[in-house]
């Protein structure tokens, strides 16, 4: 019979997080990963921001394998043919120490991995967990291969659709509107391309988000990520939205035709695809999170729903990271009690919603109703753009006042109270 | 002056080397000699002369009777001790390969097997070999003294047989009996059919799902005039065609005309396998087969539909 | 039963990557060959089979081999001796042969070496017979099936034409060919407890080498070049209904001129 003090079952951001918080108490810890290593199964846009994590792992960040420090945010609303951005530089972004970096999770989270195996921990890849096992009704431990393996306590950090979460009976129904599909390529390019294509210097990044024409009028968006040898493009779209769909769309084919826009297809070209990723993301916010704690079990990252989209930005990352931290500081807690019952550690509870994770779910919890508008995606960017392009263009005719042109086209397709009622929705967030 | 010393247990193999060995003979400034050993061996001189072997060194011991690598390596080693016998190009058969690296430690010489290319360059001798599962190819240089040098079989051309008169020298050994003993040799019911001399292929792999499906392909093979190949699962694993027919790193290299590869992914392991051939093409239900990058043709669909029809169409011509 | 078993970890070839005709191994995670993997498991069955026995696993390599010896004792190794020093770094047939060689001396008394028939990465296959010329048991190669009993080994052996059947006393170093058995694969459970088993670190000098005897310094071939063909195909994939697919994949070999018979 194996006991152990603690498993986490995933090596994600979150149970390594919490694994490497343990470690250094001189306990039995047993990290799980179904993938062939850390970060082989996970997937992100993508990007860190580091002030909110910077102090829980302040030996961490000099040494850790993270890309480029963003220095220019661009966002994009596309239209049909045509697309219109916002770009800010910000020499502000480009002082030490840099707030966001964007980062590819096979190198960081394997990179983890061994920060934590070398402080003693077990992260065994290759393992999946089929199941939890329960003793009077409490979890006792995981069930593996067929091998049981007994802990004072479980971790569920499994990821978007865990498993665990379910078999301990925390997760309620998933619905569909709470999930997104995303897909991603990894595209290779050298330094030097991708300074000179994106007006980078040095170890400087990009980071742009898009919303419109590229996600056919469906909940969902773009973006694109420069990294330090490579860009990380890709799309994402909402799981609802896809299966209300007629008549059906491949995301693969929508990222294709994603690719091959006027604004993408310079910017990658010649580029290798070296990764090919898909993954579902959480969007639910606060209206999908789970109950986050049971006797001897806690959930943690992405299995507990922490994940955000905000509009400018999109979150993840950095809540996985603080989230692990704190099961680490609560399973600590427990341990000086000897307790692990729910009640003890409700612990964990207190503390996220004592952190930043919840206060901006909070926050940010109406996001998910604003964008399920369908005129967002479709006609505003449509919209916009159109305008954008006759304010643009000279003819032979003689050119109009600036201010007919505009009334003249938002006339035609914004005056009626969908976009009143739009507008009141969007100062909501 | 020191030698070139030659031998394969296979005779064959050995001619090919010999013929390649009269090459180096100049560049080296070495002469030539082949080891005949075994039973029978002495019969076999005057070949080895006809392909340019200045020297034989003959032994029928009584521990040569068998071929076991402790007895034929302590045999060579001998001869090439007494005869100052520098380099030594030995066949990389099977046998050839568990004798090669033996030599070459009681010699204290670096030796480089599976070689499928000998050349000197700027006075080295340098041997090629496939690398890394068969993706790249590396040629090296062995920086001793003494150099042994086990190559492929059929890398080299056999060159004319002339009248010649060379040295026939008995090796007096001194050989200890073999530890192992042959209990038995269960031949193999192979087939005799050499891929590597083909002039068209047809390669079937794991898109087959059954053995009685074989039909499809062999009507194929039958309208180009091509051979049937091979991947490894079909002949080792699930033995429904003999190892004579695998065609990849661990079989054949094969050179035709016409390669068609029939459910085959393209792993690396295969396709070294039709590196050769002048026109390669692939067929394969899943697009993103890393076999079409590596053929010139490629028709992206179900074998069981396309074959029929491409039989077919090949028939009406 | 004492079984020695000699294993070495190569990069993982499905994950590298040819770069300019340069091979990239950076990234590509490194495991245990498929015929080591095949040594080991005989190893383990033959000690279920006797009954009791030491299973050895020996190996040279870097840093790393710490964590991926585990693996071994995992599958049923009882022990592990590494050859991690740096001086060890850059290693052929030749060097590592030497090296292993005088770390099997050291562990002892041996009834078997089993090791793979060649290394799945450059399969060269030269450790085996080096060290069965330096230690002196009987050679038995390409096995592909073998019984021990009375302390004496009989061996299937793949050769070309036919299946040799031989015969040896122990002690016999033995290299096994890949269809001798299918590896097992280790429980999470086995995993965890192989963390408890002794694994031993020599070094050059514990081996009595001086350090030019040893590594990059004590290599026999000097590699002129390592990169990947130039593939020169012309990579068409045909386009359009089966039937037009077929008409043009005709012409186009007719025109290339490689139909008839």
């Amino acid at each position: 019979m194996e006991k152990m003090d603690v498993v986490i079952v995933g090596a994600g951001l979150a149970g390594l997080a919490a694994a490497y918080c343990l470690a250094d108490e001189g306990l039995e810890i047993l990290v799980a990963e179904k993938g062939d290593f850390p970060g082989s199964k996970n997937v992100t846009g993508g990007r860190i921001y580091l002030n909110p994590v910077r102090d829980l792992f302040p030996d961490l960040w000099d040494e850790a394998p993270l890309e480029r420090h963003v220095v220019r945010e661009r966002l994009t609303m596309m239209a049909e043919t045509s697309s219109t951005s916002v770009e800010l530089m910000s020499n502000r972004f480009d002082q030490e120490p840099y707030h966001s970096y964007t980062v590819l999770r096979a190198k960081f989270d394997r990179w983890l991995g061994d920060k934590v195996a070398e402080k003693g921990a077990f992260v065994i890849p290759k393992s999946k967990v089929d199941d939890l096992v329960f003793q009077d009704g409490r979890v006792a431990g995981i069930v593996a291969d067929g091998d049981e393996i007994y802990a004072d306590v479980v971790v569920a950090a499994d990821g978007v659709l865990s498993l665990m979460a379910e078999k301990a009976g925390l997760r309620k129904e998933q619905e569909p509107k709470h999930y997104a599909v995303s897909v991603k390529e990894v595209i290779e390019l050298s330094r030097q391309t991708i300074e000179d294509r994106f007006n980078l210097e040095g170890d400087q990044g990009l980071a742009q988000l898009f919303f419109g024409a590229l996600t056919q009028g469906m909940m969902g968006g773009g973006f694109l990520y420069t990294n330090l040898e490579s860009v990380s493009l890709g799309l994402v779209v909402g799981i609802e939205a896809l299966m209300e769909k007629e008549p059906k769309l491949e995301v693969h084919q929508m990222m294709e035709d994603f690719k091959q826009r006027s604004e993408i297809r310079p910017l990658i070209a010649g580029g290798e695809v070296a990764e090919y990723s898909a993954h579902v993301i959480t969007e639910g916010g606060l209206h999908a999170i789970p109950k986050l704690f049971g006797d001897s079990i806690l959930v943690v990252g992405d299995a507990a729903g922490f994940g955000l989209n905000m509009l400018m930005t999109v979150r993840g990352m950095e809540y996985a990271l603080a989230s692990g931290a704190m099961a680490a500081q609560a399973i600590k807690r427990a341990r000086e009690q000897n307790d692990f019952s729910a009640a003890s550690l409700s612990y964990y509870e207190q503390l996220i919603k004592d952190s930043f994770i919840y206060k901006e779910l909070q926050t940010f919890s109406h996001v998910l109703s604003f964008m399920e508008n369908p005129r967002l995606f479709n006609l505003y960017p449509q919209v916009f753009c159109d305008l954008f392009e006759k304010l643009m263009w000279i003819d032979e005719q003689p050119k109009q006042k600036m201010s007919t042109t505009v009334l003249q086209e938002l006339r035609g397709n914004l005056l009626n109270m969908d976009t009143i009622r739009d507008g009141l929705n969007f100062l909501k967030i | 002056m020191s030698e070139i010393l030659v031998f394969c247990e296979k005779d064959d193999v050995a001619f090919e080397l010999v013929s390649k060995g009269k090459e180096f003979k100049s560049a080296l400034g070495m002469s030539l000699a082949a080891a005949l050993l075994g039973k029978g061996a002495a019969g076999k001189a005057d070949d080895y002369f006809a392909y340019g072997a200045d020297k034989v060194y003959v032994s029928e011991d009584a521990a040569l009777v068998d071929f076991t690598a402790e007895a034929y390596a302590e045999a060579l080693y001998q001869i090439a001790r007494k005869n100052g016998a520098e380099v030594l190009l030995l066949g990389s058969t099977k046998r050839g390969k568990e004798l090669a690296p033996r030599v070459a430690q009681k010699l204290g010489a670096g030796c480089a097997t599976d070689a499928n290319s000998v050349r000197v360059e700027d006075g080295k001798l340098v041997a090629d070999r496939y690398a890394l599962g068969g993706n790249t190819v590396s040629t090296g240089a062995i920086k001793t003294q003494h150099k042994v040098i086990a190559v492929m079989p059929k890398t080299f051309e056999l060159g004319p047989k002339e009248a010649r008169k060379g040295e026939v020298v008995d090796a007096a050994l001194g050989l200890k009996a073999p530890r192992i003993r042959v209990v038995e040799r269960r031949e193999k019911a192979g087939e005799a059919v050499n891929l590597e001399e083909a002039e068209a292929i047809v390669c079937i792999g794991r898109g087959l799902e059954k053995k009685e499906d074989l039909g499809v392909v062999e009507d194929l093979a039958k309208a180009l005039g091509a051979e049937i190949g091979c991947t490894k699962s079909l002949c080792s694993d699930w033995e429904w065609l003999s190892e004579e027919r695998l065609v990849g790193l661990s079989g054949k290299k094969t050179s035709p005309r016409l390669c068609v590869s029939v459910g085959i992914s393209g792993q690396i392991q295969y396709t070294v396998g039709i590196r050769g051939a002048r026109i390669a093409v692939a067929i394969n239900k899943d697009e993103n087969a890393p076999i079409f990058t590596m053929s010139d043709y490629g028709i992206v669909g179900n074998l069981y539909e396309v074959l029929p029809r491409l039989t077919a169409k090949l028939k009406s011509l | 039963m004492n079984i020695i078993v000699c294993m070495k970890q190569i990069p993982d070839l499905q994950q590298i990557r040819i770069k300019e005709r340069k091979p990239v191994l950076e990234g590509a995670p490194l495991i245990f060959g498929d015929m080591d993997k095949n040594a080991l498991e005989e190893a383990v069955r033959i000690k279920e089979k006797v009954g009791e026995g030491k299973i050895t696993a020996l190996a040279l390599g870097p840093a790393k081999l710490k964590d991926g010896i585990k693996e071994a004792l995992a599958i049923g190794a009882d022990e592990a001796v590494l050859l991690l020093d740096p001086a060890f770094a850059g290693s052929d047939s030749v060097a590592t042969a030497n090296a292993l060689a005088k770390a099997i001396q050291k562990v002892g008394e041996y009834d078997l070496i089993l090791c793979g028939e060649g290394s799945t990465d450059n399969y060269p296959g030269q450790v085996g017979p080096r060290l069965a010329e330096m230690l002196d048991p009987p050679q038995i190669t390409y096995v592909r099936e073998l019984e021990i009993a009375d302390g004496k080994i009989k061996a299937v052996r793949n050769m070309e034409e036919s299946f040799e059947v031989v015969e040896a006393d122990l002690p016999a170093l033995v290299t096994v060919a890949n269809e001798i058995n299918e590896p097992r694969l280790a429980s999470l459970r086995q995993i965890l407890q192989a963390a408890r088993k002794p694994v031993q670190t020599w070094t050059p000098a514990d081996l009595g080498l001086a350090e030019d005897e040893v590594g990059g310094k004590g290599v026999a071939i000097e590699v002129l070049s390592n990169l990947a063909p130039e593939e020169a195909r012309k990579q068409v994939v045909l386009t359009g209904e089966l039937d037009e697919m077929i008409d043009k994949l005709v012409d186009s070999l007719t025109k290339e001129g490689v139909l008839g018979r």
